[in-house]
């Protein structure tokens, strides 16, 4: 504990006391200049980190936050006679407003249309600063005082200061945030929106304050940026200083505010790199002795594939070819960050500290916080009485895809308390139902009703909170995630504490009781010994028990378990065989889909049989295997 | 006079609008393979424009040097397929996003450091005399890109129907691990489409670059709006996009007209927001089934 509270904290201390001194120490204005910027920098990657570290996707529009925040405080000031904290403040809530705007239609969106449409909104907000000439006087520039915090004036040194603290506040909120629920809700995004949705974690709602947070931290920035340099030109936030942060995230390292901190100091001191003629040769060298290296290891050790290995070389040799021969360096300073960028991407995926935050963690052998004892599952799961009245009533339920007619009208009633097997043969119409009742998909026709009141149609994440939960025939788990996370994610009811409490790191309480209940959860599916290891990596079958336990943390009233038999070995299935049955102890109701037909009959109390999207047979397991319709529905006997 | 000033404005605006179609078309042809598009297309377009105009000051005859040019176009084609979306597929991640980025930023400035940051003015044999045609003034360049436009895509769609190769490139569009079953290399296919969709841009390249001149920025801005006809038409669309392009480059002549020629991006950039907020499958594009 004091070792990991020492090696953690105490670079983080150490790092913002040494930065904090230096001006004291070397009195250079142009050091101090430097320095201010790291740390407008840094703020601005932070932001930058939450959507392209966090959520995964690529963020091409942080750059027109830090020109917007850099207007609005220029233009407060200059038109109000604001103080600095004031016009700050309306930085930031101007980059929160539009990164909220944005992210409405933007987060819908995945990949590629998700980085198009922050290319637009750049490209839109670029455009608008140059040409409403009136209000930013357009390429003209706009010229910034800076002024006063508070009724205080400050110089050069004082704003360093200033903006050290600013930059230190947002780095322990961050770090509170990013390893409270939100962060772990900002991974299994990334990981499996459906899933988090199924979850009832609200994926929309996640999204758009995680955007909307790195916008306003963009925007920060930019009031800082104004303060700082007291000039903007709209030609300053485009597309070359995109490029130049994604670099800076993309090689410090993603998901690791350090990455930022290191990226920022890369961008602020980028421009003296390249001016050293020397200092530009030993840094490709390195970098080509590096990228030799790590390929070659990577090669010989993982098996990469050739041409993975060997182009993070090919573009470092490049690199290394322009600093001997090119004459000037700063009109290549494009494809300088290209190659670099390149070779980090290909090569080096995790950046500089997240490959030094593995090493050092191996090197020192850190152990992680240790985990409380597993509580008592009764807390997360309370017994329900099985009292055998209808939970879940289903009547006429249709659902067409085009002229397929997957589900034709199927009624069903699922007791509580109850284990309701549904089979049928490959296409009768399974899946669909469960997609249908869960909320994946919308209806065509029909009524569905829980505990006599209408289900929610067509959404995953509204079906979850009324207590739906469910486990998926391909799996989706929140691959990078822990098991542990994993089940904390979809914890329901224990998350309370407002977002303000949790960025002032005031939350840390319900963070332990989460865990104690999640570790609950994974004893019963037996999993408590791997709750550190990371979900792709265990075996198969324990990645399906982990799916029900996620399912579990829902709390549900109804379970819905799609084929999780699908693939196990035989000793597996006796296992989950057992969950099943203490599941049905605990009195929560469940629907199985199944093939094995022994699991079935071993564990249902009714099974309904379905055939082309219609309901064949309903009763119980010995009769069902007697009943002709099911027999030639699966032998294909004539009858 | 002012009459037809706007029918002048929509004619010449909608054949610009073409050439977005165009490049929008070269978008659809890898995101139909492959899920993905290239980020750098317009450098594409302007690094085969300027191999084009080189190989004409080297004093190749015309027809030549346009060959010489789309082969060029296809070649880059293949290499950002390789050096960019395979290896960030083959790593499965989004990362091709990023490395199509980067490519283009590595080509813009090479194309800056190899010839130069100005614009230069490109040869055509194809005069630029005005005719009038019901008291509008076309050009007959203006005239040649529509041919060449509606020609080369229109040979790609009976490339995609008529031959065997086509017909591949049609099954892995529509799904790829069963094409895959059924003994489609889908990885070459994918090679296909982005040696195709090389093309494309090079063609765009040759049509517009006597109309804008040649220079490294001259398909930055091109890009954005392919982008937006990409996105507004939908990217499975078809035909869709060169609808999409002609009312876009319409409305851009418009807007660059009457509200000032500094705002004409502002409106692709602003359909394309739209799009995405209302219909992220585009207008002609078919909403997607979630499966899982």
């Amino acid at each position: 504990m004091v070792k990991r509270f020492f090696f953690i904290h105490g670079p983080e201390a150490l790092v913002f006391v040494l930065l904090a001194t230096i001006p004291l120490a070397v009195k250079n204005t142009f050091v101090l200049a430097l320095l201010t910027l790291l740390a407008i920098y840094g703020i601005l990657l932070i932001g930058l980190d939450v959507t392209v570290g966090y959520l995964g996707q690529v963020n091409l529009a942080q750059a027109a936050f830090l020109g917007l925040g850099a207007y609005t405080a220029g233009l407060a000031v200059n038109h109000f006679g604001i103080g600095m904290q004031s016009a700050l403040l309306a930085s930031l809530l101007v980059g929160l407003a539009f990164g909220t705007l944005l992210a409405f239609p933007a987060l819908r969106l995945e990949g590629p249309q998700f980085a198009l449409a922050t290319l637009s909104f750049s490209a839109l907000s670029s455009t608008t600063l140059n040409e409403w000439e009136s209000l930013t006087n357009g390429a003209q520039g706009l010229q910034v005082s800076r002024p006063a915090l508070f009724g205080l004036h400050l110089e050069a040194q004082g704003f360093f200061w200033f903006c050290l603290v600013l930059l230190a506040i947002v780095w322990l909120a961050m770090r509170n945030l990013l390893t409270s629920q939100w962060g772990r809700t900002f991974e299994a995004l990334r990981d499996s929106p459906i899933a988090t949705d199924a979850m009832g974690v609200g994926t929309y709602r996640h999204k758009i304050a995680a955007f909307a947070l790195g916008s306003a931290l963009g925007g920060l920035a930019g009031g800082l940026y104004a303060f700082n340099f007291q000039y903007l030109q709209p030609q300053i936030f485009v597309w070359d200083l995109m490029v130049v942060l994604l670099l800076g995230v993309v090689l410090g390292g993603r998901k690791n505010l350090w990455g930022a901190f290191v990226g920022s100091a890369l961008i602020v001191l980028l421009p003296n790199l390249l001016s050293s003629k020397l200092l530009f040769r030993i840094i490709s060298f390195a970098g080509l002795l590096i990228a030799v290296v790590a390929g070659g290891r990577s090669y010989i050790g993982k098996g990469t594939r050739p041409f993975q290995a060997l182009a993070p070389v090919i573009s470092m040799s490049l690199l290394v070819v322009a600093a001997i021969f090119v004459r000037n360096i700063e009109d290549m300073r494009r494809a300088i960050f290209a190659l670099v960028l390149f070779s980090i991407v290909v090569g080096l995926p995790e950046g500089l500290m997240g490959f030094a935050a593995r090493f050092f963690s191996r090197v020192l052998n850190i152990p992680p916080a240790p985990l409380p004892g597993a509580g008592p599952l009764n807390l997360v799961l309370e017994k329900k009485d099985a009292d055998s009245s209808p939970l879940l009533e289903i009547r006429e339920l249709k659902r067409y895809f085009g002229g397929v007619r997957a589900l034709d009208g199927v009624s069903l009633v699922v007791s509580s308390g109850q284990i309701h097997g549904l089979i049928g043969p490959n296409g009768s119409g399974k899946t669909t139902l469960v997609n249908v009742i869960s909320g994946l998909y919308a209806p065509s026709g029909g009524t569905m009703l829980l505990r006599g009141r209408q289900l929610p149609e067509g959404s995953l994440y509204k079906a979850a909170r009324m207590g739906i939960s469910r486990t998926f025939q391909n799996l989706q788990i929140f691959s990078e995630l822990t098991a542990l996370d994993n089940v904390m994610v979809a914890l329901k009811g224990v998350y309370n504490k407002s977002l303000l409490l949790v960025l002032l790191g005031l939350a840390r309480g319900e963070e332990r009781c989460a865990q104690s209940g999640a570790l609950a959860l994974l004893e019963m599916v037996g999993l408590q010994d791997k709750a550190r290891i990371p979900a792709k990596d265990l075996p198969y079958g324990a990645q399906r028990f982990l799916e029900i336990a996620r399912a579990l943390a829902c709390r549900p009233d109804l379970l819905i378990l799609d084929e999780p038999a699908a693939g196990l070995a035989h000793p597996d299935v006796k296992k989950l065989v057992e969950i099943i049955r203490n599941i049905h102890k605990l009195g929560i109701s469940t629907i199985l889909i199944e093939h094995h037909m022994e699991v079935v009959s071993d564990l249902c109390d009714v099974i309904t049989v379905l055939d082309g999207g219609l309901v064949i047979a309903k009763g119980k397991p010995e009769d069902i295997k007697r009943n002709p319709a099911v027999i030639a529905a699966y032998l294909g006997v004539s009858t | 006079m002012t009459a037809s000033v706007v029918p002048q404005l929509v004619v010449s605006g909608a054949f610009m609008g073409l050439v977005y179609a165009l490049v929008a078309y070269g978008f659809q042809l890898t995101y139909a393979t492959s899920k993905s598009i290239n980020f750098g297309q317009g450098e594409l377009v302007m690094v085969s424009s300027f191999i084009t105009l080189t190989l004409a000051d080297l004093g190749f005859p015309y027809w030549l040097v346009v060959i010489g040019g789309l082969l060029f176009g296809v070649l880059l084609g293949l290499f950002v397929e390789r050096a960019a979306v395979r290896l960030a597929l083959e790593q499965k991640s989004e990362g091709w996003i990023l490395l199509t980025i980067i490519l283009g930023l590595f080509f813009f400035s090479a194309a800056e450091n190899i010839w130069g940051r100005d614009d230069r003015p490109f040869p055509t044999p194809i005069p630029s005399d005005a005719i009038q045609v019901l008291g509008i003034s076309v050009t007959p360049l203006e005239i040649s890109v529509a041919v060449g436009v509606i020609a080369i895509m229109g040979l790609i769609e009976i490339f995609k129907r008529m031959t065997l190769l086509g017909k591949a490139f049609e099954a892995v569009s529509v799904d790829r691990d069963a094409a895959e079953l059924m003994g489609v290399s889908s990885t070459r296919t994918v090679m296909l489409s982005y040696g195709l969709s090389g093309l494309s841009a090079a063609v765009a390249g040759i049509l517009v670059s006597p109309i804008t001149t040649v220079g490294p920025t001259m398909a930055s801005v091109l890009v954005l709006k392919a982008f937006s006809v990409a996105v507004v038409a939908g990217l499975d669309s078809g035909f869709g996009v060169v609808l999409v392009g002609l009312v876009l480059g319409s409305i851009e002549s418009l807007t660059s007209f009457y509200i000032g020629s500094g705002w004409r991006e502002a409106p692709g950039l602003v359909l394309l927001i739209l799009a995405l907020a209302v219909r992220p499958a585009g207008v002609f594009g078919k909403v997607m089934i979630r499966k899982v």
